[in-house]
């Protein structure tokens, strides 16, 4: 295995681990691999430059430990040049039958052979950088977004106070308890209440404004219903579609406060024995009272077009056989719509 | 007081020496990189700031495996060579770093990695058969 097998395996371990061990060591064997090819090697045996390797990381390891020992006795934390050379020193300096080894004299240049040799070595061996570019590791991944934030960092004093500021903070306790989902509204069932009946005023209001005039425009009799055919006439073109019935009825309503009643007085009548044509076409174009016919008032106001239409029976009787087949066409229209104000009363009551 | 004056200058000289050193160290970058040697330092406790330091450890560690596989590489030359039958074979002896090598080298430094030779499955294995219980 040549030299160049190893930083093969170095590329291939960077790109993939995740290890940093693994990482770190086989840029060792890399850097191993490459002095000893300086040395005069060519080819390595895996087992001999894995083995070398790890000797040379413990060199390091044991170098740092020792250095940082000297450094510690003397009162340091960081280690300066005369705590390596006392390590180099201390590391290899077997052999010396006179004590010698660690010692004051040792540290400098000209007494320590250890670093004598070394300064020689720089001296005369050959520059060879490692070859491959290497990454800065240990590789830091933003910590901040890993790292649990202090007490003091999210403002959060803790339970006790046995626990400093400076420790990790708790984990928020829905993540170990189960806690209510829903952010709780107050309720306030007085409040809804009151509101409610607000609203219910209100309604009330309206339809008794409504009930009033209805009330003046069933006093001033039938002239109202002629006017209301000529105005009908007049807005011929608002009214598009009988559907449509109950905008329309707002609008004649809001102009000649025209009510429910005399929409249904015609039909009453028809029912009867029909009446006349002009209220046919009033009542056909306002078959359908949706909202309006909801009104409680339409109760009241049933019972005054049946008396208008007893009176006026015996007038029209004459008339009667001659317009009979649209008198049957009438009649069932007026009986559908009055079968639909019966059924609507249930509804009145939710007002 | 001579003694010491003398002494003192050594001093001052080996301080300048010392120093200057350190400054070459700047322009040899040695094989092992410097991350490499900072990281296993860290782990050993060892923190400093100044990279000079670090190229030191980096250029000792290198002369340390430079004199091993030195040592490895004069015990393969001085191994006899294997059997040829052209003289062409001889001169093309392929220097590979084993383990035997190794062995012999480190051992010089206090090391002992010899191999087993063999891995037996009993500690019985290979003793005289007369000797084994049954």
């Amino acid at each position: 295995m040549s030299g160049e097998r190893a930083q093969e395996d170095l590329a291939a371990s960077s790109s993939g681990c995740s290890e940093s061990y693994e990482f770190s060591h086989a840029a060792a064997k890399a850097a191993v691999a490459q002095v000893c090819e300086s040395v005069g090697y060519e080819h390595f045996k895996d087992p001999a430059l894995e083995s070398l390797a790890g000797f040379a990381l413990q060199y390091i390891l044991q170098l740092g430990k020792t250095a940082i020992s000297f450094a510690n006795l003397t009162g340091r934390s960081q280690c300066n040049v005369f705590d390596i050379i006392l390590a180099l020193e201390d590391l290899t300096g077997d052999g010396d039958d006179d004590g010698g080894g660690v010692s004051s004299e040792s540290c400098s240049l000209g007494r320590s052979v250890k670093l004598k040799g070394i300064v020689d070595f720089v001296n005369s061996s050959e520059e060879m950088p490692f070859s491959q570019p290497l990454p800065r590791f240990p590789v830091a991944i933003s910590k901040k977004k890993m790292m649990i934030p202090s007490f003091v960092e999210i403002g959060e004093t803790p339970p006790g106070n046995h626990i400093p500021l400076w420790l990790p903070a708790f984990p928020d306790p829905h993540t170990y308890k189960e806690t209510p989902m829903w952010i709780e509204r107050a309720s306030d069932p007085r409040g809804d209440k009151i509101e409610q009946a607000r609203q219910r005023r209100k309604a009330e209001r309206a339809l008794l404004s409504l009930q009033r005039k209805l009330v003046c425009k069933i006093s001033s009799g039938t002239r109202v219903w002629g006017d209301m055919d000529g105005v009908n006439e007049d807005e011929g073109e608002l009214r598009s579609v009988p559907p449509s019935i109950s905008g329309e009825k707002v609008e004649s309503l809001n102009r000649d406060g025209l009510s429910v009643v005399e929409a249904f007085a015609p039909a009453m009548e028809a029912a009867r024995d029909g009446f006349c044509s002009e209220v046919d076409t009033e009542w056909n174009k306002k078959k359908k009272p949706d909202a309006l016919s909801k009104l409680r008032t339409e109760k009241k106001f049933l019972g005054e077009p049946l008396d208008l239409s007893l009176k006026m029976k015996g007038e029209d009787r004459p008339l009667s056989f001659v317009r009979e087949e649209d008198r049957d066409d009438k009649r069932r229209r007026a009986e559908f719509i009055l079968r639909q104000c019966m059924e609507n009363p249930v509804d009145l009551n939710q007002l | 007081m001579n003694h010491g004056q003398q002494s003192g200058e050594a001093k001052h000289e080996d301080d300048a020496a010392l120093t200057e050193f350190l400054a070459s160290l700047m322009d040899y970058t040695p094989t092992i990189p410097d991350d490499l040697v900072e990281h296993y330092l860290a782990k050993s406790g060892f923190q400093c700031p100044d990279v000079r330091l670090i190229r030191l450890v980096a250029v000792a560690t290198q002369k340390f495996v430079a004199d091993v596989a030195s040592d490895a590489l004069q015990h393969c030359k001085a191994r006899p060579a294997p059997f040829v039958k052209d003289k062409k074979q001889q001169k093309d002896k392929r220097l590979i770093l084993t383990m035997e090598d190794l062995s012999k080298a480190l051992r010089e430094y206090g090391v002992n990695v010899k191999h087993p030779e063999y891995f037996a499955d009993s500690p019985s294995t290979g003793m005289d058969p007369a000797t084994r219980e049954e």
